[in-house]
């Protein structure tokens, strides 16, 4: 009666990070206004929140790729 | 027929338990988000931040480590702020340096090729806090490197070049203490956690005195950014 162990790979690896990069683009755009409106902070909102959107597309891209060339089996 | 064994053990190799991911992903969050505490609480040069990131990036794999390193971020910004939130994707670039530094081009197998791979991560992680601090944050945050950038633009630098000298060092010095840290830890788990990373292979004392050497360097470099430069 052994019970068989649940296993993850390559495949929930991938997922988990993307899943991660997910949850930050979520959360990005209070935390820039947030961010925005401390008294030392001279930028605006809006630059802040394109710059963070492309850095974080950066790595959504690598993961896309990642999950391109990895292999499954 | 030769080669289906190879291929089933590399295929078991790639497969870990959930219950590892259960149990160590939450832990090494938690890791992170004591260290940076510790760190803000003592003012130290260093950030104390990613070594459960590095240990789950070198065990469970590098795209592990980039959850553990964006839900770090996200959850340490409830608590101490919204400052460190851009700052999640240094943490992600650091786990994917050191996870794909050890499972895939096999930079543990030796203790200073481990250390060279925690340079590496030390100068790709500026790379990519440096643009952040200066264009969102206009170069200072509050940290301790912050009284060392002043002082490189006090020598006539630019703000890039004094931002990038001043957290290249306090990264170099966070990143080696970090990685040996990690190793420490990953040296104390059970040992089927571990099976198929390669890690450096001395026995007993001298693997002991390799760890400590490396968190000495790196308590080294974070004694001279806060003496020799910072104050």
């Amino acid at each position: 009666m052994s019970k068989e162990v649940k296993t993850v790979g390559t495949k929930e690896a991938l997922g988990a990070g993307v899943l991660g990069l997910g949850l930050l683009v979520l959360f990005l755009p209070s935390a820039v206004q947030k961010i925005a409106d401390l008294e030392f902070i001279t930028s605006e909102a809006f630059a802040m929140l394109s710059g963070s959107v492309m850095v974080v597309g950066i790595f959504i891209l690598l993961a896309g790729l990642a999950v391109m060339f990895a292999k499954f089996e | 027929m030769a080669t289906a064994q190879p291929v089933a053990k590399k295929k078991a190799a790639n497969q870990i338990p959930l219950t590892y991911v259960v149990a160590l992903v939450p832990v090494a969050i938690a890791l992170n988000i004591v260290g940076g505490q510790i760190n803000t609480a003592l003012n130290l040069p260093i950030f104390l931040d990613m070594i459960g990131t590095a240990v789950v990036a070198i065990v469970l794999g590098p795209w592990w480590g980039a959850l553990v390193g964006a839900l770090t971020n996200i959850i340490a910004s409830f608590i101490s702020g919204p400052i460190g939130l851009p700052f999640a994707v240094c943490n992600v670039v650091g786990a994917l340096i050191w996870g794909y530094g050890v499972r895939s081009l096999k930079m543990g197998r030796k203790f200073w090729t481990f250390f060279v791979l925690n340079l590496a991560v030390a100068f790709f992680v500026s790379m990519t806090a440096v643009p952040i601090y200066v264009f969102l944050f206009g170069g200072a945050t509050g940290h301790f490197s912050d009284m060392m950038t002043a002082a490189f633009l006090a020598m006539g630098q630019n703000l890039l070049v004094s931002v990038f000298s001043s957290n290249i060092i306090v990264s170099l010095a966070d990143k080696i203490i970090a990685g040996f840290v990690a190793l420490a830890i990953i040296e104390a788990l059970p040992a089927n956690m571990t099976t198929g990373i390669e890690l450096p292979k001395s026995e007993g004392l001298s693997k002991i005195l390799w760890i400590v050497g490396g968190i000495v360097i790196g308590v080294a470099v974070m004694l001279f950014s806060m003496y020799g430069l910072g104050g």
